[in-house]
């Protein structure tokens, strides 16, 4: 029996005038890796803010592991990391103090040598010591993996993690989230990359006029007449 | 306690940041410096002893905000001020790492004021200490309502009008309570002729320092 | 809460009825019937004038403070509609003040402004009021919006009595007693055309207020409903065709 661990009723998402989401319903199990696929501006971001309490649901509940989004948010928020397109960089502090300082906003402490390892692992060289404004954007996006190895989350919610990403880059994330699934967090990510998210998900949706549907993940790398 | 975490990390992205960059700190001492000189070159010798508390304090009131105003303008570079509100715990402490770290910056510029003011406006200091214990009150005085009001503004148009258009009207009793005080202190008076200027500083730090805090969650979240 | 003021737009006429009928007969007697003061003559009328005005505005604020306090509590939309309405009236009757305050100052002591603590104070609202208003037109989100301006609002009114406070200890040190409204002894025949105004004008406060926060509660329903109205008209259209292809 697989437990939730992220749950979406019925959710629904409209600004003053437009409707984004309409009545989205959405289980991820821990251990399960669900990839949102849709076009541009179908919505995408906006249901990984909502996950990620970052936004408010127009109407409809959302739980992270069993925590209400709304009326539990430091519950929530406690297991949850969010990859999204901003970096949450400081520009004149370097990959490592940024590191150190994400981390420890959070509450955990953690070594230069653990700090050394996730540098290390997600393959950035001697990126770590410099400034963050030098970096590149894949470097940086190197750099956020990085912090979420050290912060250790139950559910990790990405934004199109391959973004920017070279070739061995995308195969260290997907290295990385094959071992974050083993240990038993969900993620919930979106992509444009079919290909690469194939290799990874358990399910797949698509966004499509406001609405989700699901399709196999063999579906995946066919899915391009769906949009 | 768990929570004085924040306040620790903030105070020291905050001045490592400063310590490489010196943004604020250059820009805020060069406005004051130039204020002095619109000063020396303006007013006449004589007019100069009278008029000193006022002009310390508008010199130093304008720098501070200058200063303030950009507290939390690097916290929106990259969207990090999305990355506090993911954060798991409450989030007054950001707001007290953020006013220790403005605080010290702006008391190092009154500090730095106090010598500018002697050699190019003749101030004759009198009971430095007393003197210093006016600049941190009346710092922190600004600096409570100033960082709560630059989390408020940052992320608007017309921040650089709508910031003093907030904080300056609510910052009078500071200017009143800073200018009384270091009048006082400058004519050599008895301590008690000044020491409830000195009394309404105290309050109003505590009062708003405390009320920043409560409101600052409300800044960042719902 | 949002009930119990949406209610009250039954009593709309009778309200404005109301202030019609006490402002007329206090300006009637005020500036006809009641006699000159002593020392400063005619001039004095303006009295009626400037003294409910500003009483009425620190009504106005002190609405909008506690209005500020429960929208953060409760987080009710039309609550936040009050707190715009009492800001925007507050704000006008407070210029009125301020002017009517300049208009009396000058033939009375002889000087458009001092540093009087009461019309210090009042300045500061102004200005308060001015930066309060002005936020709300730089905030897009409603919640966003209504959350920033509550947070302003309770700020200001915390300050208010310090602000007045300060400015009373400065007055004494720098400009004794030779400028203050207390040389002003009031006969019975200025007291009630005074308080008839001041009443009326609470009164007036409260039709104003009970007319501009439904007209801003009718903006916001409208967005609500617009964003309902097209995820029916979606929902619609989507179970009339067929999902499955």
């Amino acid at each position: 029996m697989s437990v939730t661990a992220i749950l979406g009723v019925d959710v629904s998402k409209s600004y003053r005038y437009d409707l984004v989401l309409s009545s989205i319903s959405l289980k991820v199990a821990r251990g399960e890796c669900y990839t949102l696929l849709g076009a541009n501006g179908s919505g995408k971001t906006t249901l990984l803010r909502l996950f990620a309490t970052l936004l408010a649901p127009t109407a409809g509940t959302i739980e992270i592991e069993g925590h209400h989004s709304l009326t539990q948010k430091p519950e929530a928020r406690a297991h949850l990391f969010f990859i999204g397109h901003a970096s949450h960089l400081y520009d004149d502090l370097t990959a490592i103090e940024n590191i150190r300082f994400a981390l420890g906003m959070r509450g955990i402490s953690v070594g230069p040598s653990e700090i050394k390892q996730a540098i290390d692992v997600m393959g950035m060289g001697p990126f770590g010591r410099y400034k963050t404004r030098h970096l590149s954007k894949g470097m940086q996006k190197r750099l956020a993996f990085a912090k979420a190895l050290l912060a250790r989350p139950r559910v990790l919610l990405l934004d199109e993690p391959y973004a920017s990403l070279d070739e061995p880059g995308i195969e260290t994330v997907n290295a990385c989230l094959k071992d974050f699934l083993a240990q038993g967090a969900a993620v919930l990510m979106s992509s444009h990359d079919r290909a690469h998210a194939a290799a990874v998900t358990h399910r797949a949706g698509v966004l499509r006029q406001h609405l989700l549907q699901e399709i196999s993940p063999s579906d995946l790398p066919r899915s391009y007449a769906l949009f | 306690m768990r929570s004085f975490n924040l306040l620790y990390w903030i105070l020291w992205k905050d001045i490592l940041s400063e310590i490489r960059n010196r943004a604020a700190l250059v820009s805020m001492l060069f406005f004051a410096l130039n204020i002095i000189l619109i000063f020396s070159v303006s007013f006449s010798m004589s007019d100069l002893e009278e008029m000193m508390p006022g002009l310390i304090w508008t010199a130093f009131g304008f720098t501070a905000v200058i200063g303030l105003s950009t507290s939390f303008v690097a916290e929106t570079h990259n969207q990090c001020l999305e990355y506090y509100r993911l954060l798991p715990t409450p989030k007054g402490m950001i707001y007290l790492g953020k006013l220790c770290g403005n605080l010290l910056f702006i008391v190092i510029v009154g500090l730095a004021l106090l010598p500018l003011f002697v050699l190019f406006l003749g101030l004759h200091v009198r009971q430095l200490s007393w003197l210093i214990a006016v600049v941190f009150l009346g710092a922190l005085g600004l600096a409570n309502l100033g960082t709560l009001f630059s989390a408020l503004t940052v992320n608007l148009r017309a921040r650089e009008v709508l910031f003093p258009l907030l904080l300056l009207p609510l910052s009078v009793p500071v200017f009143i309570g800073a200018t009384e005080a270091t009048a006082g202190i400058l004519r050599g008076a008895p301590q008690a002729a000044y020491r409830h200027w000195l009394d309404l500083l105290g309050i109003f730090d505590l009062i708003f320092t405390l009320l920043s805090f409560w409101m600052f969650e409300w800044i960042l979240d719902e | 809460m949002s009930g119990l003021i949406l209610k009250l737009r039954r009593f709309e006429g009778v309200t404005g009825f109301l202030a019609f009928l006490l402002m007329t007969c206090g300006l009637y007697l005020g500036l006809v019937t009641s006699p000159p003061d002593f020392y400063q003559g005619e001039i004095v009328r303006i009295m009626y004038i400037h003294v409910p005005f500003a009483k009425t505005a620190l009504l106005a604020y002190t609405l909008l403070f506690a209005g500020s306090l429960w929208y953060l509590w409760r987080r009710d939309p039309v609550v936040d509609n009050l707190c715009h309405a009492a800001a925007g009236i507050s704000f006008f009757f407070t210029l009125i003040a301020l002017i009517t305050g300049a208009i009396w100052a000058k033939p009375a002591w002889g000087t458009w402004w001092s540093w009087d603590p009461k019309l210090t104070a009042f300045l500061i609202l102004w200005m308060v009021e001015a930066g309060y208003l002005m936020l709300r037109t730089m905030i897009e989100d409603a919640e966003q919006r209504a959350r920033y301006a509550a947070i302003v609002a309770i700020v200001g009114f915390v300050d208010l009595p310090i602000v007045y406070l300060a400015a009373e200890w400065w007055r004494t040190l720098h400009q004794p007693l030779s400028i203050s409204t207390r040389g002003l002894s009031l006969s019975r025949e200025m007291l009630t055309p005074l308080a008839l105004m001041s009443i009326g004008l609470d009164v007036l406060l409260m039709y104003l207020l009970m007319i501009r926060t439904q007209m801003l509660y009718l903006e916001h329903l409208f967005a609500a409903k617009q964003g309902r109205l097209l995820a029916h008209r979606l929902r619609d259209r989507h179970e009339a065709t067929d999902p499955n292809e």
